[in-house]
């Protein structure tokens, strides 16, 4: 890794190279992500079902994901003519960036993250945000029904979702009494897990809406809306709304682990420092799992119970969790 | 109270949910990977085949039509030949039209030789029609009692 940073620097500078390293680095590991995750998706679908999912390509069918990407990189690009071209072909990109972004905000360890902010949790429930623009663009562009009604439903969703999530992680930051993701992870002695189950609950749920997962998949709902606002995009231009799927789910996966799960801490990472990366993906894995596994258990909501869920439901009852923790807080004494 | 109420009931069934799929992701797959892996078909009633006698190493089919005159679909075509010095016949051509073919069993239960029966076969393919006329006699080439090797 040094060897590769000091021959980068010659060309581009110190501070080029560690770019150019850090952005590789990133996106490299994302890809094997994505190829990991969608094993693991198809992988616990089955094994829910009692099948054993892909076996042929490779062990356990590990190569089956590679194979299918070789399959749609050499599949044709269809553009339809009426569609905004340059908003239909810039949606596939953007969406993908404010994830990467996010990816560089988790803290890996004791003050090491790709990126560190002094605000990082709101930059990163901001930056989970744009990537319903992205969804919106690609749904608008495509001049499609299909495709406009699941951008618009994506829109109102993550709108609705955002805010419990958002109340659910304040709740978190009261505790912690910081947004640096550092010192919320460094606070943590005990996961905060413990002390928000409800929050933590809250969050979880809300990441699952955010990310576009079922049970709350309506922008994409197969069975009414054909692909939803993926439905014009084909081969590799699909598989991008794929890649970002599965990425946005083990960010935000991270995320939660971040907030509620206690980080990169974990047994023997004192004199171990290599092990918080390790427990910090880990414990990411662990949501994404469980997001998996809500998928396959639970059928999709309708479009009206989903509102209802979130605004009468979700958002009360992180209020009501963000005022008592604020109480606990005030009548505790301060350490 | 009873909107607390319908929100932990609505909780716990989703707990319920995921704990029914959390059992099952224990339990050992029923797949079966059926290229390389094949089922248990000693139960199984595939197209008729003639069964081959050990004492003999071959059929008995003495070409008494009873199979022919008892099939509703009229699957059958049977030719006989008498071998020389032997009282019974021998089938000299059993054609079994398996695209008419119903696996009733009636011609199982009437062969008075009992010398046909269900065979092991799943996995019979055919593209066209004249493909499905199973010739029962192909897997035993000559015949024995025919040539004079037996008497």
């Amino acid at each position: 890794m040094g060897a590769i940073h000091g021959l980068l620097a010659r060309l581009t500078g110190d501070f080029g190279a560690t770019l150019v390293l850090g952005a590789g680095l990133i996106l490299g590991f994302l890809t094997f992500n994505v190829l990991f995750l969608i094993w693991l998706e198809r992988k616990v679908s089955a094994h829910a079902q009692r099948r054993l999912g892909p076996m042929e390509v490779g062990f356990h069918g590990s190569l089956q994901t590679i194979a299918d990407m070789l399959k749609l990189l050499s599949k044709q690009l269809v553009t339809p003519l009426a569609t905004d071209h340059f908003t239909f072909l810039f949606a596939p990109i953007l969406i993908f960036i404010p994830t990467i972004c996010l990816t560089s905000l988790v803290p890996l360890g004791n003050a090491q993250a790709f990126a560190e902010m002094p605000n990082g949790l709101a930059v990163v429930v901001v930056l989970s945000g744009v990537t319903v623009i992205a969804i919106f663009m690609a749904g608008w562009s495509s001049n499609n029904k299909y495709a406009v009604l699941g951008g618009m439903r994506s829109v109102a969703q993550v709108v609705a979702y955002e805010i419990p999530v958002l109340l659910s992680a304040l709740s978190v930051v009261l505790i912690a009494q910081s947004l640096n993701l550092h010192q919320i992870v460094a606070g943590q002695h005990v996961p905060y897990v413990l002390y928000e189950p409800v929050a933590a609950l809250i969050f979880f749920v809300g990441i699952t809406a955010e990310t576009n997962r079922a049970p709350f998949d309506i922008p994409e709902a197969e069975s009414e809306l054909v692909g939803g606002f993926h439905t014009e995009y084909t081969g590799m231009r699909f598989a991008l709304f794929f890649f970002a799927e599965y990425t946005n789910m083990l960010v935000l996966g991270a995320v939660g682990a971040t907030l509620f799960l206690g980080g990169w801490k974990g047994p023997w990472v004192g004199s171990l420092p290599w092990l918080g990366p390790l427990y910090i993906l880990l414990k990411a894995y662990l949501v994404v799992f469980m997001m998996m596994w809500a998928r396959w258990t639970f059928p999709r909501l309708r479009f009206d119970q989903l509102m209802n869920f979130a605004w009468k439901l979700l958002i009360p009852v992180a209020l009501v969790n963000l005022l008592v923790t604020a109480v606990v807080l005030q009548a505790l004494p301060r350490p | 109270m009873n909107l607390v109420r319908r929100v932990l009931t609505g909780l716990k069934s989703l707990l319920v949910g995921l704990g029914v799929t959390g059992r099952h992701m224990l339990r050992p797959v029923v797949t079966l990977q059926y290229p390389h892996e094949l089922p248990d078909v000693s139960r199984w009633g595939g197209p008729i085949e003639l069964v081959t006698f050990p004492e003999t190493g071959t059929h008995d089919c003495i070409a008494c039509n009873a199979c022919t005159r008892i099939c509703p679909s009229d699957c059958f075509d049977i030719a006989g030949a008498r071998p020389p010095g032997l009282k019974k016949m021998r089938a000299t051509r059993f054609v079994l039209d398996f695209s008419t073919c119903s696996l009733c069993g009636l011609c199982i239960d009437v062969c008075p030789t009992e010398t046909l029966k269900y065979s092991a076969h799943f996995d019979d393919a055919a593209y066209h029609r004249d493909q499905t006329m199973n010739d029962l006699l192909a897997p035993f080439g000559d015949d024995p009692y025919l040539s004079g090797k037996l008497t």
